[in-house]
C-alpha cells in the first residue's frame, strides 16, 4: 500500500526512510527491557530477590512501547528495499509477536485490566515467554538481515565447529590453481567458474547480488540480472559477460569496477571461446574446437592462468623446480659466515648467496654451501679469494644457474669441473685467468646462454671462433682501448653539428 | 600484621566508590577506542614489524627477480620525444600551419594558447640496428646499443606540470606523501652491500622539480628514502671525519650515542629510533666505503675516455660512471636526475634545436658507455636501466603569451611521450606503442605511468597488486589502484 506512495514521493520516501533508519536504535530499546523484566520475574518467582509485581508491570509497559516503534520503523526501513524476502518476512512477523505479546503480557498483569480479562493469570506467563523467544529469535534473523546470514558463527573456532558439523573456514580465493591435464580440464568447472570466482562472485553470489545477478551457477549466469542475460550461447561479442570486461575501464558499465583486479586479456579470451563454443556445462577441453586466440590462454593455465605463455619461454626451467626447504641451520651457517642468503621467491625453497659483503671468503669456507647443494640457484664469488679448489666443490651444487667468478684467482683447470652442471646458464670470468682452451671447453655446455670474458686472457678471435660454432651463446668480451676510440667515432657527427648550430 | 593489612584493604574499598567504577570505565573504553584509532599516526604504527638493521634485509620477492638492480635516469624538464625518438615524417608536412581544432578542443597546456603553429621535427631521423629502432642525429651513441634497448612510444602521463609531474612518475600519485620506487624497491628486495646505502640519488644540471620528494620514503620508515651523494668534492657531505677527530674517538662517540638511542627505544618502542641507530653505524661505514667506490681516479684511461669524464667533474657523464660503479657494488637503486631539459623555445639553452642538441651531447655518450660498460661487465643481464622524464613535447610550437618564441619550442605533453628500457629481463632491440602521424596521441599499446610502474615492480619480482603496506587504516601500493603489466616488453 506504501509503495505507490514512495514512487510518487520524494518527500514521503524521505521522511520515511528517515524514520526507518531509527530502527535499529530502536530495537534495542525493547530487547534490554524484555530481558531485565524476564531476569526479575525469575528472581521474584525463585525469592531470591524482593521486587513488586508492579515494577515489572512498569517494565513490560515500556517494553512493549518499544517494540510497537521498532516494528513502525524497521517496516519503514523495509521500505526502502534490498533484503532477502523470506528472511526479511520472518524477522518482520516475529518482531509484530514481540509487540503483540509484551502488550497481551502487561494487559493481563495492569491494575486496570486484569480482572477485567478471564484466565489472565494462566496467560501472563506464556505471553511473556513467547515475548522474550521472539525478541531472540528476531534479533538473530535481524542480524542476518544486516550482516548477511552466518556472520554470527562464520568464525566459529574448533572444537565447535566440527561438533556443530560446519565445513572448515573458508579463505576467499585469491589465485587459480594450476591444471596439470589441460586437455581433460572440464571447460566450465575447471576453467570458467574458478575465474568468474577470483573476480566476479565477490559481489555475485547467494548473499550479495549487485544488478540482480548470480555468477557462481552456470543456470543463473544464463539467467542474468537487470541488464539481461549473462550470456548468449555462441555470441560472445554479445554477451555481457565478455562486452562489459571489455569496456574502457572508466565506464561506469565496466567489470570488474574500477580499481577492482581486473581479467587478464587470456582469461577474458578464454571466457569468450567458452561462451563461442556453446557454453557448455561439462564439456572437456579436448572435445571444443580451440582457435589459434585461445591457445596460448589455455597453455597458460598450467601454471596458474595469470601470466602469459609468451613470456615463459625465455625463464629458465631451474625457476619451476621444487625443492625441498635448506636446512635451518646450514642457512643460518651461511649468515654467520657473511654472506646473504636469499630465497629466490615465496613458492619455492632455491635460494641466492652472495658474498658481497665478504671479500675474504675463500676455499676453505666452501663447505658451507655444499650443505646446500640442492638449494643454491644463484651465487655470487665475485672478488672473493677463492680458487680452483672451490671450483670443485661449486660443481656439487647441482642447480647452480648463475654463478659470479668475476675478480678471483680462477683457471681454465678449475672451471672445467663446472662441465656438469646442467642448468649453468650464466657464468661470469670477468678478470680471471681463463684461457681460450677454457672458454671453448666451457662453451658445448648445454644450458649455457652467457659467458663474460673481458680483461681474461681470452682473446677476441677465440670469441668469434667459439660464437660461430654456438651461435645461442652470447660470448662478451668488451672494450679495449681500439674498441672506444671506435665506439668514440659515433659522436663525430654530433660534434660537427654541434659546432656549426653553437656558436 | 594481618589486621593491618585487612585495614588497608578496607581502606581502599573504601575509597573505590561507584564514581571510580564509572569513571574507569568511560575512560577505559574510551582509550581502547582511542588507541585503535590512533594506531597509523603514533611513533608505535605498523612501522614496528621490521625496524631498522632488520629492515633493510630482503623480504621475499614474489617471484624471482628478472631485475636485481636498477639505474633509472630521469631527464629532469621532459626532452621532446619528436626531436629524439619518435619519427614523424608527416609533421614536417605539417610545419608552421595552424593546429587542427581537434587536437584544442577541451585541452589545457601549460603554455599555449589559442591557436598554435604545428612545428616539424628539428632533427634528422634514420633506422638503426638490426632492429631497425628509429633514432635522430641528436643522439649517435645511443644508435651503437640500439639492439639492447626496448622503446615504449605511446607513454602518457595526468600531468602537465613538471613537479606533479615527476611525483606522479616516481611516487605513483601527483600529491606528497607517497614512497618512491627506490624506497619501494629497497623495501622489497633489501640492501645486499651493508656499507652502503641501497638507494643512492645523483643530480646533476640542477635538482628535480619536486625536491626530494621525489626520492623521498614516504610512509614506509625512513631508513627506505634514497641518499643523494654529491659528484664533485666529499661525495656525502659531512661523512668525513672532523679536522682533529680521528676514526677510533668516532666510533666511541657513535657507540655511546646509539647506546642511549637504544636505552630511549626500549622505554618508547619508537622504531624510527632504530632506524636512526642503524644510520649511524651505516654513516660510520660508508666514511670508509664511500669515497672508495666515487673514487674514480683508479678507472682505466680508456673507461673515463668511453663515458667522456675527467677526474673532478660533477657532471652527468660523472653520474653514470659512478652509477656503474655503485651497481658493480650491489646497490640496489641508482636514481640519476639530469636537469634541464625544458625546451620552450624561450632561450638559448630551453629549446628543441640547439639547446636540446647541447642537453644530448652532454648525456648521449655516457648512457652508451653506460650501457656498454655494465654488458661487459655481465651486470647488464640483472640491472633494469630506465631512460625518461616526466612527460613529453607538443608536437606544436610554444605560443606563450600568443608570442613567438626566439627559438624552437614545444610545450609540456602529457598525452605522448616516449620512454626506454634496456637490461633487467625487458627486450632487446624492440619498439611497443605507436602515436598518431603528428606524434599527438599513443593510437597503438599505450602505456599509463603506473603501468610501466606494474612493469619495473613486476621485473623486480614483485606483483604490484600484492606489494603493499599498512598505513592509515588500509594498504598502499605504488600503483594505487592501477597500473597494468606490459608483459609485451618483457623478454
Amino acid at each position: 500500500m506504501f509503495y505507490p506512495l514512495l514512487q510518487v514521493s520524494g518527500w514521503f520516501s524521505n521522511w520515511a526512510l528517515f524514520i526507518g533508519r531509527f530502527h535499529p536504535v530502536l530495537v534495542h530499546l525493547p530487547i534490554g527491557f524484555l530481558l531485565i523484566a524476564a531476569f526479575l520475574e525469575v528472581g521474584r518467582r525463585t525469592g531470591k530477590i524482593s521486587v513488586s509485581e508492579s515494577t515489572i508491570s512498569f517494565i513490560l509497559f515500556w517494553s512493549a512501547i518499544g517494540a510497537t516503534f521498532a516494528c513502525i520503523a524497521g517496516y519503514l526501513l523495509s521500505l526502502g528495499g534490498g533484503y532477502e524476502e523470506e528472511l526479511l518476512s520472518d524477522h518482520k512477523w516475529q518482531g509484530i509477536g514481540v509487540a503483540v505479546f509484551a502488550w497481551i503480557a502487561w494487559i493481563v498483569k495492569s491494575d486496570l485490566l486484569k480482572f477485567k480479562i478471564p484466565f489472565s493469570t494462566a496467560i501472563y506467563l506464556p505471553a511473556f515467554g513467547l515475548a522474550t523467544i521472539l525478541t531472540m529469535t528476531a534479533g538473530h534473523d535481524g542480524g542476518s538481515l544486516t550482516h548477511g546470514e552466518g556472520y554470527l558463527t562464520q568464525y566459529t573456532p574448533e572444537p565447535f565447529r566440527s561438533i556443530a558439523g560446519m565445513p572448515p573456514i573458508t579463505e576467499p580465493v585469491t589465485e587459480i590453481k594450476p591444471i596439470a591435464n589441460i586437455e581433460q580440464a572440464v571447460v566450465y568447472r575447471d576453467i570458467v567458474q574458478p575465474i568468474l570466482e577470483l573476480r566476479c562472485v565477490q559481489c555475485h553470489n547467494a548473499n550479495k547480488q549487485k544488478g540482480d545477478l548470480r555468477l557462481d551457477q552456470l543456470a543463473l549466469i544464463l539467467k542474468g540480472g537487470e541488464g539481461g542475460p549473462g550470456l548468449i550461447v555462441g555470441k560472445s561479442a554479445e554477451s555481457d559477460l565478455i562486452k562489459r570486461c571489455l569496456l574502457p575501464e572508466s565506464d561506469d558499465d565496466h567489470m570488474p569496477p574500477k580499481g577492482k583486479p581486473q581479467l587478464t586479456n587470456e582469461q577474458i579470451a578464454l571466457l569468450s571461446w567458452w561462451i563461442e563454443q556453446g557454453a557448455s556445462a561439462d564439456k572437456k577441453v579436448v572435445e571444443l574446437k580451440k582457435s589459434d586466440l585461445v591457445k596460448p590462454a589455455l597453455a597458460s593455465l598450467s601454471s596458474g592462468g595469470s601470466s602469459v605463455a609468451g613470456a615463459k619461454s625465455s625463464e629458465s626451467p631451474i625457476l619451476h623446480l621444487k625443492v625441498q626447504a635448506g636446512n635451518e641451520k646450514d642457512i643460518e651457517a651461511l649468515k654467520k659466515a657473511g654472506l646473504i642468503v636469499n630465497n629466490l621467491s615465496r613458492d619455492q625453497n632455491l635460494i641466492e648467496v652472495s658474498a658481497v659483503n665478504d671479500p675474504n671468503f675463500g676455499d676453505n669456507q666452501m663447505g658451507l654451501l655444499t650443505s646446500l647443494s640442492d638449494q643454491i640457484t644463484w651465487l655470487k664469488l665475485g672478488g672473493t679469494k677463492i680458487t680452483d679448489a672451490s671450483l670443485k666443490e661449486i660443481s656439487r651444487l647441482k642447480n647452480l644457474n648463475k654463478l659470479h667468478l668475476e675478480h678471483t684467482g680462477i683457471t681454465d683447470a678449475g672451471l672445467a669441473n663446472l662441465k656438469n652442471l646442467q642448468y649453468l646458464e650464466y657464468i661470469n670470468l670477468v678478470d680471471t685467468k681463463i684461457t681460450d682452451a677454457g672458454l671453448k671447453n666451457i662453451a658445448s655446455m648445454k644450458g649455457l646462454k652467457s659467458v663474460y670474458v673481458w680483461k681474461s686472457a681470452v682473446t677476441d678471435s677465440a670469441v668469434s671462433q667459439v660464437s660461430r660454432l654456438y651461435p645461442k651463446l652470447l660470448i662478451v668480451n668488451g672494450f679495449n682501448e681500439a674498441a672506444v676510440a671506435q665506439f668514440l667515432k659515433a659522436g663525430d657527427s654530433i660534434q660537427t653539428a654541434v659546432a656549426e648550430k653553437v656558436p | 600484621m594481618e589486621k593491618l593489612l585487612k585495614e588497608l584493604q578496607y581502606a581502599e574499598l573504601q575509597r573505590q566508590t561507584r564514581r571510580h567504577f564509572l569513571q574507569s570505565c568511560g575512560f577505559g573504553l574510551g582509550a581502547l577506542g582511542l588507541g585503535s584509532l590512533l594506531d597509523s599516526c603514533g611513533p608505535t604504527s605498523a612501522k614496528s614489524a621490521m625496524p631498522g638493521e632488520e629492515a633493510l634485509k630482503a623480504r621475499i620477492p614474489h617471484f624471482a627477480p628478472k631485475a636485481k638492480r636498477v639505474i633509472y635516469i630521469h631527464m629532469a624538464g621532459a626532452p621532446s620525444q619528436l626531436e629524439l625518438f619518435d619519427y614523424k615524417p608527416e609533421l614536417v608536412k605539417y610545419h608552421g600551419k595552424d593546429c587542427p581544432a581537434e587536437f584544442l578542443e577541451g585541452k589545457k597546456f601549460a603554455f599555449i594558447q589559442g591557436v598554435p603553429k604545428m612545428l616539424g621535427p628539428q632533427s634528422k631521423f634514420k633506422q638503426y640496428g638490426q632492429s631497425g629502432a628509429w633514432m635522430s642525429d641528436y643522439v649517435p651513441y645511443l644508435q651503437t646499443v640500439a639492439d639492447e634497448i626496448t622503446f615504449m612510444k605511446a607513454m602518457h602521463t595526468d600531468q602537465f606540470n613538471h613537479a606533479p609531474a615527476q611525483l606522479l612518475m616516481h611516487t605513483g600519485s601527483a600529491r606528497l606523501g607517497r614512497p618512491s620506487l627506490g624506497a619501494w624497491a629497497t623495501y622489497g628486495l633489501g640492501s645486499e652491500n651493508q656499507n652502503l646505502p641501497g638507494f643512492i640519488v645523483l643530480a646533476s644540471g640542477g635538482q628535480p622539480d619536486a625536491g626530494k620528494s621525489v626520492y623521498g620514503s614516504g610512509f614506509l620508515p625512513s631508513v627506505y628514502q634514497g641518499v643523494q651523494c654529491r659528484t664533485g668534492g666529499d661525495p656525502v657531505l659531512y661523512v668525513s671525519d672532523p679536522n682533529g677527530m680521528n676514526r677510533d674517538m668516532r666510533k666511541q662517540t657513535i657507540n655511546a650515542i646509539n647506546e642511549i638511542n637504544k636505552q630511549t627505544y626500549e622505554e618508547v618502542q619508537d622504531p624510527e629510533i632504530l632506524t636512526r641507530i642503524s644510520q649511524y653505524e651505516m654513516a660510520f661505514r660508508m666514511q670508509m666505503s664511500v669515497p672508495e667506490v666515487m673514487d674514480v681516479s683508479k678507472e682505466p684511461q680508456f673507461i673515463l675516455d668511453m663515458y667522456g669524464v675527467k677526474p673532478g667533474e660533477g657532471t652527468f657523464a660523472m653520474n653514470c660512471l659512478l652509477a656503474r660503479k655503485l651497481v658493480e657494488n650491489d646497490v640496489r637503486f641508482v636514481q640519476l636526475f639530469d636537469w634541464g631539459w625544458d625546451g620552450h623555445g624561450t632561450s638559448k639553452d630551453h629549446n628543441v634545436e640547439g639547446g636540446l642538441r647541447q642537453k644530448c651531447r652532454e648525456s648521449d655518450q655516457p648512457i652508451a658507455a653506460l650501457i656498454q660498460d655494465l654488458k661487459m661487465r655481465g651486470l647488464l643481464e640483472e640491472t633494469l636501466i630506465i631512460w625518461g622524464a616526466e612527460f613529453g613535447r607538443t608536437p606544436m610550437q610554444e605560443n606563450r603569451n600568443g608570442l613567438v618564441m626566439p627559438f624552437m619550442g614545444r610545450d609540456h605533453h602529457l598525452d605522448a611521450f616516449t620512454m626506454w628500457m634496456a637490461g633487467g629481463g625487458v627486450k632487446q632491440g624492440f619498439s611497443h606503442g605507436e602515436t598518431d602521424e603528428l606524434g599527438y596521441y599513443g593510437v597503438k599499446d599505450r602505456v599509463h605511468v603506473h603501468d610501466l610502474q606494474a612493469t619495473i615492480l613486476h621485473l623486480m619480482g614483485f606483483d604490484h597488486e600484492k606489494f603493499t603496506y599498512p598505513f592509515q587504516g588500509r594498504n598502499f601500493r605504488l600503483t594505487d589502484t592501477e597500473g597494468k603489466v606490459i608483459r609485451q616488453v618483457i623478454a
